[in-house]
């Protein structure tokens, strides 16, 4: 009997992806890949590490784990990858902290990212 | 000025100066604070610690001035290859003040360096960035 949890989650998961998504740009050296992502969350911070305080955006993106693939093969996000976010003409690229899925039956990743970068797009 | 930001104006220029296996742009901050993507180039930033105040002789005191040098830069990749040119250049600096007098403010002399943040792991595994820290101690008598 199929799990009745599992289909509910799967459908929402589509639902997520049809209707609360946008593209971006994920890539990992030469390879890329463009995918439907939700802005999971974006917070501002600040470590306040010896001598020197760093400012950092933290912004998590959820990807169906169906959809990451790179050079042709399905794959799990990797620190150092990049996500490319185009907005009112300005590419912010994120950079991959860490990763894991958010919900119990592997269906989506939550890749949590920092801002390292802006570009002109 | 106070003695601490001389000495600190001071450190910037010998750094500035100075040839290290990479180049170094120093800046003295009150405040140091930068935002993650600003940190792709090498940041060196000196800021005035500590000063402690003790007797020498009858008629003058010894104050001991400490000021930090944080050597800080985002990596790619984070590999030895990548990380140890970073550690090597906190070591040049090091290298670079020991027992020498500040040519902008001879009056203090070097006491000791101490690398109070070899290198921080948080801001490794967080941030995926690379921060050393010394600390620098100079000696003047008043």
């Amino acid at each position: 009997m199929a799990d009745l949890l599992e289909r509910g989650s799967r459908w929402l998961e589509d639902q997520r992806t049809k209707h609360c998504t946008r593209d971006v740009n994920y890539v990992r050296g030469a390879a890329s890949a463009v995918v439907r992502a939700t802005v999971g969350r974006t917070e501002f911070k600040t470590d306040d590490g010896e001598t020197v305080r760093i400012e950092f955006t933290d912004r998590d993106f959820l990807v169906l784990s169906t959809d990451l693939v790179l050079a042709g093969s399905s794959t799990t996000p990797e620190r150092g990858d990049k996500v490319r976010e185009t907005q009112d003409g300005t590419v912010y690229v994120f950079e991959v902290m860490d990763w894991r899925y958010s919900d119990p039956y592997r269906q989506t990743l939550r890749i949590e990212t920092k801002l390292v970068g802006t570009e002109t797009a | 000025m106070a003695v601490i930001t001389d000495i600190a104006d001071a450190i910037v220029a010998e750094l500035n100066a100075a040839t290290f296996s990479q180049p170094v742009a120093a800046e003295r901050h009150y405040l140091p604070q930068f935002e993650l993507k600003e940190m792709q180039t090498l940041h060196v930033t000196v800021v005035p610690k500590t000063v402690v105040l003790a007797s020498s002789d009858r008629s003058r005191s010894q104050r001991d001035y400490s000021i930090d040098v944080a050597v800080q830069k985002k990596f790619e990749t984070g590999d030895n290859a990548e990380l140890d040119p970073l550690l090597a250049l906190v070591e040049q600096i090091a290298d670079h003040f020991r027992g020498r007098r500040l040519a902008s403010f001879p009056d203090a002399a070097w006491l000791k360096t101490e690398q109070t943040v070899l290198y921080a792991p948080e801001h490794i595994d967080e941030l995926r960035q690379f921060t050393s820290v010394l600390t620098l101690t100079y000696r003047v008598l008043r």
